[in-house]
C-alpha cells in the first residue's frame, strides 16, 4: 500500500513539472493560436543558467550565489526567450499565406537554442544541487525530497497565479479578450500584438522556471528539454490547449501513470500509457478533457 | 470631428470602396445607407482601423491617423460597434463592460469607471440582471445592447455602429433605435450609423450618405432624402 503511495506521489510531482510546461503552452495557444515547439528547449535554457549560476562547475559544489541569484536570471532569460522566439519565428511566419510555417519556424528555434547551448556550454550531464538539500523528508513510509515539495508548492502558485490575474484583473481579461477574438480587442483599444508579445514571455519564462525546478531531479544538460517539452505538449492537448487547469489533471494523469506502469509492467513501457490516453482523447475529446466549448449565437 | 477624403479599400485587388469622402460634425448623427456589399462595413472599418486604405486619408479629431494602428485610434475617443456585435462571449457582461473602458483605467480612477457603468445600467437596465452571465449565452438583442453599452463605456466622442439592427426582432429594433435616439439627444456624442433600415436610419439623421458600389451617390439632410424621389425608390420602398 505505501508503495501504490510512494509511486503516486512521485508521479504527481513529475506530472506538476509536465503541468507547469503545458500552461507555458496553453498561454500562448490562447493568445497566438500557435504553439511554441521551442518550449522544451527554454525549459532546457533554465536549467543550465540555473546551473552556471547556482553550481561552480569546475568543484560541482555550490558557487555561493544566493538562489535567488540564478531564480531571477532564469527568469530574465526566460522572458527574453519567449520575446525572441516571437519576433524572429511567429510574428514573420504569420506573414506568410501558408498556415503552418510557424511550426518548423519555433522547431527551428528549438536546434537553434539546443545547438548553441551545446556549442557554448557543454554536452555533457551536470548534477544540479537542490537550494534546499537532498535530505529525503519521511511521512510514514513515504519519502519525498524537499525540492519535491518545492515544486508542487511553485507549480501550483504559478498556475493558480496567472488564472487569478486572467480572471480578476483588467490585463489579465485582456489577455482573454485577445484570445477571443483580436480585432474586436484592437477596437477597445487593447494593443494586441503586445498582448501576444507578453504572452510568450510569460509562457517562456514559467517553462525556464520549471526547468530549474526540475533540474535537480534529473541531470542538468543540453537534452534535458527535448523529452519534456513533448510530454508537457501531450499534456496541453490531454488536458485542452484552451483550458487553464486542464494541464494540471493533464499531468497528473501522465506522471502517475508513467510511474505505475514503471513499477508494475516495465520502464521500457512507462511512456505507453500516456501516449495511448492521449490517442484516446484526441480521439474522442479533440478539444482535451477540459476544453472549451466554443458557445456562439447569432 | 471625423473627415474622411477621397478614401479608397480594396480586398485583394478587389475595390469595396472607390473614393469616398464625407464628414462627422461635433454632436451630429449621421447615417450611412446603402445595400449590401456597397462598401458601408469597409469604410467604417478603415475608419477605426481594421483594414488599410489604399487612396486618401482620415482625419480623426483634426489628426491625421494614417498608419495609426486600431488600438491607438481608440485613444482619441473613437468607438467602433462593430457589424454582427462580437461581444466577448466568454466573458461575462461585466467583463465585456470593463474590457470596454480599458484605456481609461489607466488615468482614471475606478470609481469613474463604475460611474459610467450605473450610466450604462440606466441605459439598459437588462444588463445590470445579467452582469454575471456569460455574453455569449444571451439574447441576439441583449447582446446588441451590451455591445453599444460597451462602447459608450470609452465615453467616446466618435461612436460608430455598424448594423445595429441586424438579426434582431422588430421590437427590439424598436429599442435599440430608442436607445440610439437618446444618446444623439445629448449631443454629446457624435455618431455614424450604417443602417440595412434605411427608414429609420434617415429618420434620426442630421444628415445621411448614400452609398453604392463603393461611391457616394446622394448627400443631403435626413429630411431631404427620405423625400428624394431616388431614394424612396431604391431604399424605402416608395413609388
Amino acid at each position: 500500500m505505501t508503495e501504490v503511495l510512494q509511486l503516486i506521489i512521485s508521479g504527481a510531482i513529475q506530472g506538476m513539472i509536465y503541468a507547469l510546461i503545458a500552461f507555458g503552452y496553453n498561454l500562448t495557444f490562447s493568445t497566438s493560436k500557435t504553439i511554441n515547439f521551442s518550449l522544451g528547449q527554454i525549459v532546457m535554457l533554465g536549467g543550465v543558467v540555473g546551473y552556471i549560476l547556482y553550481i561552480d562547475m569546475t568543484s560541482g559544489h555550490l558557487s555561493g550565489m544566493p538562489f535567488i541569484v540564478p531564480l531571477l536570471a532564469v527568469m530574465v532569460v526566460g522572458a527574453l526567450a519567449g520575446a525572441v522566439v516571437h519576433k524572429t519565428a511567429v510574428e514573420p511566419s504569420l506573414k506568410f499565406k501558408s498556415e503552418y510555417t510557424w511550426i518548423l519556424a519555433t522547431l527551428a528555434v528549438g536546434i537553434i537554442i539546443k545547438n548553441g547551448v551545446e556549442q557554448i556550454w557543454s554536452t555533457g550531464d551536470y548534477k544540479m544541487l537542490s537550494p534546499l538539500g537532498d535530505e529525503v523528508i519521511r511521512f510514514g513510509g513515504i519519502g519525498i525530497y524537499a525540492q519535491e515539495i518545492l515544486i508542487v508548492v511553485v507549480s501550483l502558485s504559478i498556475v493558480c497565479g496567472v488564472e487569478i490575474f486572467k480572471r480578476r484583473t483588467i490585463y489579465g481579461k485582456a489577455i482573454q479578450a485577445v484570445s477571443e477574438d483580436k480585432a474586436t480587442a484592437s477596437l477597445m483599444g487593447i494593443p494586441e500584438k503586445f498582448v501576444i508579445t507578453i504572452s510568450f514571455m510569460m509562457s517562456a519564462c514559467i517553462a525556464a522556471i520549471a526547468g530549474l525546478l526540475v533540474a535537480p531531479l534529473t541531470f542538468v544538460a543540453a537534452t534535458m528539454g527535448t523529452v519534456l517539452g513533448i510530454k508537457a505538449y501531450s499534456v496541453s492537448i490531454i488536458g485542452g490547449l484552451e483550458s487553464g487547469f486542464g494541464p494540471l489533471v493533464g499531468g497528473l494523469i501522465l506522471g502517475i501513470s508513467e510511474t505505475l506502469t514503471a513499477r508494475y509492467i516495465s520502464t521500457g513501457y512507462k511512456e505507453m500509457p500516456g501516449f495511448i490516453f492521449l490517442i484516446v482523447v484526441i480521439l474522442f475529446k479533440p478539444n482535451g478533457l477540459f476544453g472549451k466549448k466554443i458557445i456562439k449565437k447569432v | 470631428m471625423l473627415k474622411v477624403n477621397n478614401v479608397g479599400v480594396s480586398y485583394g485587388g478587389i475595390k469595396a470602396v472607390r473614393g469616398v469622402t464625407m464628414e462627422l460634425r461635433p454632436g451630429e448623427l449621421v447615417s450611412l445607407i446603402g445595400s449590401n456589399g456597397s462598401g458601408k462595413t469597409s469604410l467604417l472599418r478603415a475608419i477605426s482601423g481594421l483594414v488599410d486604405v489604399d487612396q486618401g486619408s482620415i482625419f480623426i479629431d483634426g489628426k491625421d491617423v494614417a498608419g495609426v494602428p486600431a488600438h491607438e485610434r481608440v485613444k482619441l475617443g473613437l468607438a467602433h460597434c462593430p457589424e454582427a456585435r462580437k461581444i466577448f462571449g466568454q466573458q461575462s457582461v461585466m467583463d465585456n463592460l470593463l474590457l470596454g473602458a480599458f484605456l481609461r483605467f489607466k488615468k482614471e480612477k475606478k470609481s469613474e469607471i463604475e460611474k459610467t457603468i450605473d450610466e450604462v445600467f440606466a441605459i439598459f437596465p437588462k444588463l445590470k440582471d445579467r452582469q454575471t452571465q456569460l455574453a455569449g449565452t444571451m439574447s441576439g438583442g441583449e447582446q446588441q445592447m451590451l455591445a453599444i453599452g460597451r462602447a459608450l463605456m470609452l465615453k467616446p466622442k466618435i461612436l460608430i455602429l455598424d448594423e445595429p439592427s441586424m438579426g434582431l426582432a422588430p421590437v427590439v429594433i424598436d429599442e435599440v433605435f430608442n436607445v440610439i435616439g437618446r444618446i444623439k439627444e445629448t449631443r454629446q456624442t457624435s455618431i455614424l450609423l450604417v443602417e440595412q433600415l434605411a427608414y429609420r436610419a434617415l429618420q434620426l439623421a442630421d444628415r445621411a450618405y448614400v452609398l453604392e458600389q463603393g461611391v457616394v451617390r446622394i448627400e443631403g439632410t435626413g429630411a431631404e432624402l427620405q423625400n428624394s424621389p431616388e431614394v424612396r425608390s431604391a431604399y424605402l420602398g416608395g413609388h
